[in-house]
């Protein structure tokens, strides 16, 4: 795990006989601290060196495409790392059509969530407006880091665009990762699911705003010849001058609400993972929402395979919504390792959510965070400060 | 007196004709969507302004008014109102105002009671047609105020209106008559809308869609046409069907915003978290009960007409055969209507389920028609079982036991000697009264809201009661807490008592008294984010003062019986449960403040983000 702030990064080395495969989780983020996110990515590229000094990684997976987990893909050193595949959900599938639909709502409100907040902070400084426009911002698609994603990369990777819903190919086998076995949980090409990802409140959103310039006000609803110049004096005084400023400022509370939801929409698409590796579970949920979660939970075959599970990714940097209490009280075992990748964000006082790591807690005491690293357990976990927390998992098999 | 002084000559007619849009501008000029109604000639100012609701247009996204109507103007008089159109803001207030007072209408019939709009500091409901720039509309219960937004429809995929063209959702029928609603069932439950359990804000959505949708079938030219082109398949779908149409086209959704039947086979499932979804599995329940009704009671008109083949032949159907299929639909629309409104009176003041809803509904019309000549109740029950929707601690679903368990003998009956009862019988019907003759008090108030008016700034309260009767009551529900499943160590509130009369379909006159009582435990608030723990308690008598049922949601208490305390802990665990599979669901949950997620249940209380873009 990969100190990168607010992001996620994660590189699993599977060694075993005199070879070693390499599957590397995400890579983004850092804004704060001296390091740039150029200097996670060379230290990647020396970590996945082969005795032959070429950077090769077997299979780079992408969750989802906010800015936290993929802005890494964006430096041009990728150029040089030969890789033999790369995952991604089926929402980034260039040629399914729901897939199309549903990032090009997505971008396209985050665009006009972003244009409209940024109109409001050069007006005013507002740290609720700031929240939105951050959100909107992750939210923006990342050009360069997704071209490397879909065609960048040396050594010509075969794409796998992955979903849950074909029940054969959920659980399968790839060449380039010997004695593997994946299990896709997610994301679903379930209606409810593709909803969340798509949500009927940003379209109408869009709608209003997204084509109208909306600088100069609202469009009349009436012809000029209508207008009063004063109050009718027969209603004026049924609405006081303070209804009518909290009349006048209805809508300004929508963007904050339409950002969370395109947040949950983007986190919604994150691609879930199961990997057996030699009789270890390791469960990366990237950062999955409670839609796909509940679909796991519910599914009888998938929650028992969550009972196994021995190293946890904790989802969405520690929020509450992106591990459910279902899942750490009554699905999850023991004593299993678990990391987060998270840091202090003033617009975000409550990532992480600290009852949830308390509960985590309670079943495990191999918890590493990199905000914490200072209390990292050792020599359960290796610490090299503000580098990477890294942990070794025996094989079993 | 001379004949030209009596009332025969002088007195003002009882109705008011109106035009409106039987649907929505989008219909455009298609027979039967510019339609008049009319509605109780009550006195009416400059907005308009009547007793109950008034009409204010402002503006706040420009931050200005336009011209209010004034409907006794000759001009508009001669022609029956104005004519509709899109154009002149003053039309929009007269539409609104129409349907808004036939919503209420329809309440006032049903309950056989007034609704009253005065809080406060207000005398009536304000609807403000075109209050901010946005597809939305609502109910705000701190403004005391309907607001509906304007748009521009969708530029790429805009239906049948022009790309970019103003779209008014306070020139929707449906959008009108579902905020009224809301404001409706807000002052009759006014705890209805804090979300304790999955079933609260689904019940206020889908019942405001039950109304729009079967005032539908009160416009008879549409309804005749609809019979025709459907062939009386009303389940087709029809106009009659869908809800606000214009607004989903509009915002390029393809589709009318919603539809009684999108899904028949749609049922109640305990992952259906949104409250419009969830709550048009209500509407779809009602429906269904309302088709059963009326294919039953049109079935020998076809025989008649088909020389008893019941097979209806190729080509258009008579139009005396569609006409009086037309009579049976609106009447049986009209029936099913009353039916879901009487229940109120039957429901517990807090934490409605679903459940509790069809007990109340089989309740009241058992109470009133005990006999069920129309077959309704039934069909209600059935349908309601076919879509998934049980109560809670019944037997089955046989009409007796659904019916709210009957009071045993030994409760002592409601103190009236305490309460002027016949002076309270006297107003409440010459209030009710007053709703078909409202000329009456046309230039003075009448006695009886000038009584009740005066009660009000005495009792600081914006509840249907007056201060000394809420003192007898508060004592007698004081001195029998344990038959009213009540808290002893709790400040009992008492919400409203009523008496109500209703005429059965067999000319009898049914008085009943209602009472409501509420309790409140704040110890809970901070654990249910921000919402306290409400337990409450509502009584129905007879005019005689004899208890008939009880229906009470208890909260935790040392004093109440086992099966209570059971209750009462059943309630708080599904309360719990609740809270926090919706902040599973909410992503702002990540983002808010502590503040805000110390009071998230109020927040989520707003029926303004709601609706947002869903109406």
């Amino acid at each position: 795990m990969y100190e990168v702030g607010f992001g996620d990064c994660f590189l699993v080395t599977i060694r075993s006989g005199g070879t070693a495969s390499k599957i590397l989780f995400d890579c983004g983020s850092i804004k704060a601290g001296p390091r740039q996110i150029t200097d996670v990515v060379e230290d990647i590229l020396e970590a996945v060196k082969d005795p032959d000094g070429k950077s090769r990684i077997d299979v780079v997976v992408a969750t989802h495409r906010h800015k936290d987990h993929v802005s890494g893909f964006a430096s041009p050193l990728w150029k040089s790392v030969e890789v033999k595949e790369v995952w991604m959900p089926w929402t980034e599938d260039p040629d399914d059509k729901d897939a199309q639909k549903i990032r090009g709502s997505q971008a396209k409100l985050a665009m006009a969530l972003a244009a409209n907040t940024e109109r409001k902070l050069r007006l005013q400084e507002n740290l609720r407006v700031k929240a939105v426009n951050d959100l909107a911002l992750n939210a923006l698609s990342n050009e360069p880091a997704m071209h490397t994603l879909h065609q960048g990369f040396a050594g010509k990777p075969l794409r796998r665009f992955l979903s849950v819903c074909e029940p054969t190919e959920a659980t399968f086998e790839v060449p380039a990762l010997q004695s593997v076995v994946s299990h896709v949980l997610g994301p679903s090409r379930d209606k409810a699911v593709i909803r969340d990802m798509d949500p009927p409140a940003g379209q109408s959103y869009l709608r209003l705003f997204g084509g109208d310039d909306l600088s100069a006000g609202a469009p009349e609803p009436f012809r000029e010849d209508w207008w009063m110049d004063g109050d009718p004096p027969e209603v004026s005084n049924l609405l006081s001058a303070h209804d009518r400023s909290i009349i006048n400022s209805i809508g300004e509370g929508f963007d904050f609400d339409l950002a969370a939801s395109l947040d949950k929409a983007v986190n919604g698409t994150s691609l879930m993972l199961m990997l057996n590796i030699g009789g270890q579970w390791l469960l990366f949920p990237g950062d999955a929402q409670w839609g796909t979660w509940r679909m796991v939970l519910e599914t009888p075959r998938w929650r028992q395979l969550l009972t196994n599970t021995t190293f946890y990714k904790i989802g969405h940097h520690g929020s509450h919504n992106a591990t459910p209490v279902d899942f750490v009280e009554r699905t999850v075992g023991n004593d299993f390792w678990a990391m987060v990748s998270t840091h202090h964000v003033d617009q975000w006082p409550l990532i992480p959510k600290e009852e949830l790591l308390s509960a985590l807690g309670k079943k495990t005491t191999k918890i590493a965070r990199t905000d914490k690293q200072a209390e990292t357990p050792t020599p359960t976990f290796q610490v090299v400060q503000d580098r990477y927390i890294e942990v070794e998992i025996p094989l079993l098999q | 007196m001379k004949r030209t002084q009596s009332d025969y000559v002088t007195a003002l007619p009882a109705r008011r004709p109106v035009k409106i849009f039987s649907t929505d501008p989008m219909l455009g000029r298609t027979a039967g969507n510019r339609i008049a109604i009319d509605v109780a000639n009550e006195k009416l100012g400059y907005g308009p302004a009547g007793a109950r609701v008034v009409v204010v247009d402002y503006d706040g996204g420009h931050g200005r008014f336009y011209p209010p109507v004034n409907l006794n103007d000759p001009a508009i008089l001669m022609q029956g109102g104005l004519d509709p159109t899109e154009s002149d803001p003053r039309f929009h207030q007269q539409m609104v105002y129409a349907v808004a007072m036939r919503t209420l209408e329809n309440f006032d019939r049903a309950l056989g009671r007034l609704i009253d709009f005065r809080k406060k500091e207000y005398q009536q409901l304000r609807l403000i047609p075109h209050a901010f720039y946005g597809a939305n509309a609502f109910y705000d219960r701190d403004l005391h105020a309907v607001l509906f937004g304007y748009f521009r429809a969708d530029r790429s995929d805009p239906g049948q209106n022009l790309p970019g063209q103003n779209v008014f959702t306070c020139l929707s029928h449906d959008i009108i008559a579902h905020e009224m609603t809301h404001a409706v069932v807000d002052r009759l439950k006014r705890y209805f809308m804090e979300p304790t359990n999955e079933d609260v804000l689904a019940f206020h959505e889908g019942f405001s869609d039950i109304v729009a949708l079967f005032q539908h079938f009160s416009f008879q030219e549409i309804l005749r046409q609809q019979i025709q082109k459907s062939r009386t398949d009303l389940r087709s779908k029809t106009l009659l069907v869908e809800l606000a149409r214009q607004f989903g086209y509009a915002t390029g959704a393809g589709k009318a915003l919603r539809s009684a039947l999108d899904d028949p086979n749609a049922k109640l499932y305990k992952t259906t978290f949104e409250p419009h979804e969830r709550g048009s599995i209500l509407v779809a329940a009602v429906f269904d009960a309302f088709f059963a009704t009326y294919q039953r009671r049109i079935r020998d008109l076809i025989r008649i007409a088909t020389g008893g083949s019941g097979e209806l032949p190729e080509g258009d159907l008579h139009p005396d055969l569609v006409n009086r299929i037309a009579t049976e639909a609106a009447a049986t629309a009209q029936q099913i209507l009353t039916m879901c409104m009487r229940a109120f009176d039957y429901l517990p003041p807090v934490d409605i389920t679903f459940g509790d809803y069809l007990r109340a509904l089989v309740t009241a019309d058992y109470e009133l028609v005990p006999n069920d000549e129309f077959g309704e109740r039934g069909a209600m029950i059935e349908a309601f079982r076919l879509r998934g929707i049980y109560p809670e601690n019944v037997a089955s679903l046989a009409e007796e036991s659904l019916l709210w368990e009957c009071a045993d003998p030994g409760v002592p009956g409601l103190p009236l000697q305490g309460i002027d009862m016949l002076r309270e019988l006297f107003f409440a019907a010459a209030d009710f009264g007053s709703v078909s003759a409202p000329w009456a008090s046309w230039g003075q108030q009448s006695a009886s809201s000038a009584r009740s008016s005066a009660s009000f700034a005495e009792a600081d309260s914006d509840m249907e009661i007056t201060s000394e009767m809420a003192k007898v009551l508060h004592k007698y529900a004081q001195d029998n807490l344990q038959y009213f499943h009540l808290s002893g160590q709790l400040k009992i509130e008492v919400h409203g008592f009523h008496p109500v009369f209703r005429v059965a379909p067999n000319g009898q006159l049914l008085i009943e008294l209602v009472a409501q009582f509420a309790q409140t435990d704040r110890s809970y608030t901070k654990e249910l984010g921000g919402i306290p723990l409400r337990g409450g308690t509502t009584l129905v008598a007879s005019a005689d003062g004899k208890i008939r049922y009880i229906i009470s949601k208890p909260l935790p208490s040392p004093n109440l019986t086992d099966s209570k305390k059971k209750e009462a802990q059943t309630r708080l665990d599904r309360q719990r449960t609740y809270l926090r599979l919706t902040d599973l669901a909410d992503p702002k949950l990540s983002y808010w403040t502590q503040d805000e997620i110390a009071n998230r249940m109020r927040l989520r209380m707003s029926l303004a983000s709601l609706h947002q873009g869903v109406s």
